[in-house]
């Protein structure tokens, strides 16, 4: 079944590949072969519908370059809907107007940049006119971000092919930004595959809102985390309440040194909770203990068995749940097995 | 965009044209200098790259990246866009990694406005770290075979690792010009091992009931992989419907669990070591235990139907919505899965959780100046699994653990433009959470009728509650101070109390619980979990960002955090506190050139008390610190250079209290508790791209990483922690790696 399907998949890119490269071999030049005559200095657009009003002044000197907004889906004129850049910076009439030497040119109606005076709701409804009819936007008014005034240039950048927080090797950099805490916290040893851009931010949250805590991606925290760990998803025989109520409680999805991402090692993760099998304060194999606490009759409930290696779950392995259904001793509802 | 230059009449147009022509006159010649700025460019990548040292040496930098074994390794990216701008499609093609083990690969086609198709495939292999050196056979597999080795490290290495192989495809198509329907489907294969294990003692308890012998000092931990063989299918299909004010869409969302493996069963051998590492004979009723079948994730699924969007009732006033419904099941066979045992009549689990999700939500603004949201989201998961008597402990018996959870949250906020470039947000949250009557595990009896049990308990703990709830208010105020700078300072607290009195259980056999308050239920050495504890949380933020000038930018946060936590106990969890300072600077040294940088400090700290006489505070400080600097050696050549550091460490401070023993007393005093666990990582990456030709760059890139990783998981002072088969699980502590790459990249439009 397996393979079946890695020769579907196969089949369905070989063909694709085939039917790019047709295409994209029409669109290479050939020698010899006589381009279309380039567009003329002339004040007529270069990019966008309607765009000579502001490119007869304006290329790709500006900051950001104004005409590489061709090489995105907002350059594709064929789609009637694509902008202008009056559709989004205004009609600007005021900035139209020649001034003289000393004067201080008035700028667009409706400007992007960080220091600008535009409001951010003036700033995203402009993106929003167009944008806000993408059901994955649809629980952007009242999220955080949007009720902390955060605009959508201040993640997205609009005239580049390569938007930064679109692509999954950059966009974490944007989103640190302002989240610094997770910054320092991918790179500890234990991450998911963020640094190493297999992962990205957006594949758990979703920053233009959701239902879910977090702005998390799916409906939950759970939710969220099953749409990969779906083995932890059960129900089990025996259930780990906190685990069935929120994988945060014990994770930290950002990042940790402790191993399997866990906010603490056990058994000081462990011991929030439950504080069973004293006797014994945290040890480790190495310190010397004496007699009283390690011997050939130590119990396997001691202080080394329950700090080192996987801690607590050395014994209590399956602390997901387990499916068990054992009635018999040892039974399983301390999630021995 | 630059006002300098914003007069009529000039276009620096010909100024462009002079730069590409000088950099290739050929543009000009072309004359398709425009189409070049303007027309989506492809570009392929392919080349060589080596990365230093051993599997061992580099099991950090190699956790995902596919460079954890071997040293050459090749490199294939494409990134092949195709716009068709008479009719407005995209044909993409992305691959990266190709040369590599944790390689994507996607297609696309898309008429904007119309159509979307999409197929991706996307590999991912995670390393563990760690290196294991074991007797076992058959490791990875559902049936090992424990081996006690002569000695520590007289074994074979075992490198474990997971793969993970997923296709995706989607399609989206507007059928009108307000309704689109969507649609993907996801299949993810994963494959491998992964650490686990297994443990028992035989402890008094157990020989009473009849498991162990009369040797009440037996155990044994063993290193077992857990196999991996499962599949994970999502799917989703929707309908989005737009029109003036309304944004609807409705869909179904499933998901597929699917296990290959049932349970995993060691075979244990009649003779492990002792704690000493002395080998010995082990009590049968002990290799019986560790050598029964260990039950691994049940195959489940989860159905969603769901109905969400917005409506916009003025320009000023939209409200959010979302309902949803999702039946989720496990019906994975016990026998099936090897698993013996189960209660008469019971084939498999017959788990049903049906939840039910209604959030409504509404934005407004009122006056001009004053916005207002407000949300009120209900989460009600209903464990719905029939009920049975799944353990038998003598005289106790014990159901399944059913749970279920009603979960409230709402929250109203509003925000308010005052003079001088204030803005002042006020907030309140509000949370309660409904965990039902905790009808598991004890278990008198289940009546006929219901299929519930007529008594019900909990186990292993003081006490529990049904119902928590939580009230915060939170306060920000931001402003503008001038163009150049805004700040902002917030502050936010909550409480957290128990909305109904703790439930303790019922001293078996006698099942059910008794509702008590706090001051009845007062044990100063209790075990209240902390998802049920009274909790204040307190905490702090202030921002900065400045523009100092017009080339450099700065940006401060200080924040902190404080929780404490409360129940009729004195141990547990007690109080935990977060700090952290940040500077950002971006400066902009010239048109081509780029610096960025930022320092981070950050202070964590936990106190868990446990119930036998000690404290434990854990105190986490982290650094990190990074550099980078880009820019333009020539037109042809741009270089960049990023280095990041990051510094944390754990102290571990244990005190004891007047409980404590006296071999704990005088340890601490000798040893004097748990040293430091630190980690330090220092990553040098730099890169060269040289213009060869107009459509075609030569890229070096050049990374040194280092890390080094001080902890006593698995061993200290040269003293492995060994289980009981003398497996041991080592690291290399201090890695150093150095990893050189070229590519040659064609680029084309």
């Amino acid at each position: 079944m397996k393979f079946l399907r890695q020769v579907v998949v196969l089949c369905a890119f070989i063909g694709g590949l085939g039917g790019i490269s047709i295409a994209l071999a029409a669109d290479l030049p050939t020698l010899g072969e006589e381009k279309e005559p380039s567009a003329g200095l002339a004040a007529k657009d270069l990019v966008l519908k309607g765009d000579a009003k502001c490119t007869r002044c304006h290329d790709e000197t500006d900051s950001p370059k104004l005409l590489s907004i061709g090489k995105t889906k907002h350059g594709t004129t064929a789609d009637g809907r694509t902008p202008t850049c009056t559709s989004c910076h205004g009609n600007s009439e005021t900035h139209m107007v020649n001034v003289t030497a000393g004067q201080v040119q008035p700028k667009p109606e409706r400007m992007f940049t960080k220091n600008s005076t535009t409001p951010i709701e003036a700033r995203n409804d402009a993106c929003l006119t167009c944008h806000d009819k993408d059901s994955k936007r649809s629980h952007w008014m009242g999220s955080t971000h949007q009720s902390r005034e955060v605009a959508c240039t201040s993640c997205h950048q609009i005239h580049t092919a390569h938007d930064k927080v679109r692509d999954k090797i950059t966009q974490p950099e944007v989103c640190f930004t302002c989240h610094k805490e997770q910054r320092a916290q991918i790179n500890r040893p234990s991450h998911h595959p963020i640094p190493e851009g297999k992962m990205a931010c957006s594949d758990c949250h979703n920053p233009h809102g959701s239902v879910g805590p977090k702005l998390m991606k799916r409906d939950s925290v759970n939710d969220t985390c099953y749409t990969c760990h779906m083995e932890k998803r059960g129900p089990f025989v025996h259930t780990h309440e906190p685990v069935a109520e929120d994988c945060s409680n014990c994770h930290n999805p950002h990042g940790t040194t402790a191993e399997s991402m866990l906010k603490m090692r056990p058994p000081f993760l462990c011991h929030q909770c439950h504080t069973p099998h004293g006797g014994q304060v945290a040890q480790i194999a190495g310190q010397h203990q004496s007699s009283a606490l390690l011997s050939a009759t130590t119990s396997g409930k001691s202080g080394i068995n329950y700090t080192m290696a996987r801690g607590c779950l050395n014994c209590h392995t399956q602390v997901h749940g387990t499916n068990n259904p054992s009635t018999t001793n040892p039974t399983p509802q301390f999630n021995f097995r | 965009m630059n006002s300098e230059k914003q007069h009529h009449g000039f276009s620096k147009k010909v100024m462009v044209l002079a730069v590409l022509a000088a950099f290739n006159p050929a543009y000009g010649a072309e004359g398709d200098d425009i189409a070049q700025l303007t027309k989506p460019e492809s570009s392929a990548g392919i080349g060589l790259s080596y990365a230093s040292g051993n599997s061992n040496e580099k099991s950090i930098f190699g956790q995902y990246n596919g460079m954890r074994h071997g040293n050459y390794y090749g490199q294939l990216d494409i990134d092949a866009v195709k716009r068709d701008d008479a009719t407005g499609t995209w044909t993409i093609l992305t691959g990266r990694n190709l040369g590599l083990d944790d390689r994507d690969l996607s297609f696309s086609q898309q008429k904007q406005g119309d159509w979307k198709y999409y197929a991706e495939y996307s590999q991912l292999s995670r390393y563990y770290p760690r290196t294991i050196n074991t007797g076992m056979l058959g490791a990875g597999s559902t049936n090992p075979t424990v081996v006690l080795l002569l000695a520590p490290g007289t074994g074979t290495e075992l490198n474990l690792a997971t793969k993970r192989e997923g296709v995706g495809l989607g399609m989206e198509k507007w059928l009108t010009p307000s309704l689109q329907f969507e649609a993907n489907i996801k299949n993810e294969d994963k494959e491998g091992a992964r650490l686990f294990g297994k443990g028992f003692a035989c402890s008094a308890a157990w020989v009473t009931a009849g498991v162990c012998s009369a040797s009440t000092t037996q155990w044994a931990l063993l290193m077992l992989p857990e196999p991996i063989n499962s599949n994970i299918r999502q799917l989703e299909a929707k309908l989005n419907f737009s029109r003036d004010k309304l944004l609807l869409t409705g869909g179904y969302y499933g998901s597929f669990y699917t296990n290959a493996y049932g349970n995993l069963t060691p075979n244990v051998p009649g003779t492990l070591n002792n704690p000493l590492g002395t080998p010995t004979v082990l009590d049968a009723g002990l290799r019986n235990t560790l050598g029964l079948p260990m039950a691994l994730p049940p195959d489940n699924q989860a159905h969603q139907l769901y109905l969400d969007g917005n409506y916009a009732f003025t320009p000023k006033t939209r409200m959010t919505f979302k309902y949803a419904y999702t039946h989720a099941t496990q019906t994975d066979n016990f026998l099936g899965n090897g698993l013996t045992g189960a209660p008469a009549g019971k084939a498999d689990y017959g788990g049903v959780v049906d939840t039910t999700l209604l959030q409504l939500g509404l934005t407004t603004h009122p006056m001009q100046k004053l916005s207002v949201l407000a949300n009120l989201r209900y989460e009600n998961r209903k464990d719905k699994t029939p009920q049975a008597l799944y353990s038998v402990d003598g005289t106790e018996v014990f159901a399944n653990s059913k749970y279920s959870l009603k979960k409230i949250a709402g929250k109203l906020e509003g925000s308010y433009q005052l003079p001088d470039n204030y803005r002042a947000t006020l907030g309140t949250d509000y949370e309660m959470l409904d965990r039902g009557d905790f009808s598991s595990p004890g278990c008198g009896a289940i009546d006929p009728i219901t299929g519930e049990c007529t008594g019900s308990s909990i186990a292993g703990v003081t006490a529990v509650r049904a119902k928590t709830e939580e009230i915060g208010w939170r306060a920000e105020l931001q402003r503008s101070i001038s163009e150049t700078l805004t700040g902002s300072v917030s502050y936010a607290s909550s409480r957290r109390d128990g909305a109904s009195n703790w439930l303790k259980p019922n001293s078996l056999p006698a099942t059910g619980t008794t509702e008590l308050s706090d001051t009845q239920i007062y044990n100063r050495t209790g075990i209240f979990p902390m998802i049920f504890e009274n909790r204040i949380r307190d905490k702090v933020k202030l921002m900065a960002d400045w523009s100092a000038t017009e080339r450099l930018s700065l940006q401060f946060i200080v924040e902190d955090a404080q929780d404490s936590y409360g129940a009729p106990t004195q141990k547990g969890l007690r109080d935990s506190g977060s700090l952290l300072y940040s500077i950002d600077a971006a400066l902009t040294l010239s048109e081509a050139w780029k610096l960025t940088g930022y320092w981070s400090q950050g202070d964590q700290d936990i106190r868990v008390a446990h119930s036998t006489g000690y404290d434990a505070v854990l105190r986490n400080l982290n650094t990190t610190l990074g550099i980078g600097v880009a820019g333009k050696l020539s037109g042809r050549l741009a270089v960049g250079a990023d280095l990041s550091y990051l510094n944390d460490s754990t102290k571990y401070n244990e005190t004891l209290d007047g409980s404590a023993s006296a071999a704990n007393k005088t340890f601490l005093a000798q040893q004097g508790g748990l040293p430091e666990v630190s980690y330090d990582e220092f990553r040098l990456k730099l890169f060269g791209k040289y213009a060869l030709e107009k459509n075609a760059d030569l890229r070096v890139d050049l990374v040194h990483f280092r890390a080094r990783l001080d902890e006593w998981t698995w061993g200290y002072g040269g003293t492995p922690f060994t289980y009981s088969d003398n497996t041991i699980v080592s690291f290399d502590p201090k890695q150093h790696v150095t990893y050189v790459a070229a590519t040659y990249i064609y680029k084309w439009r």
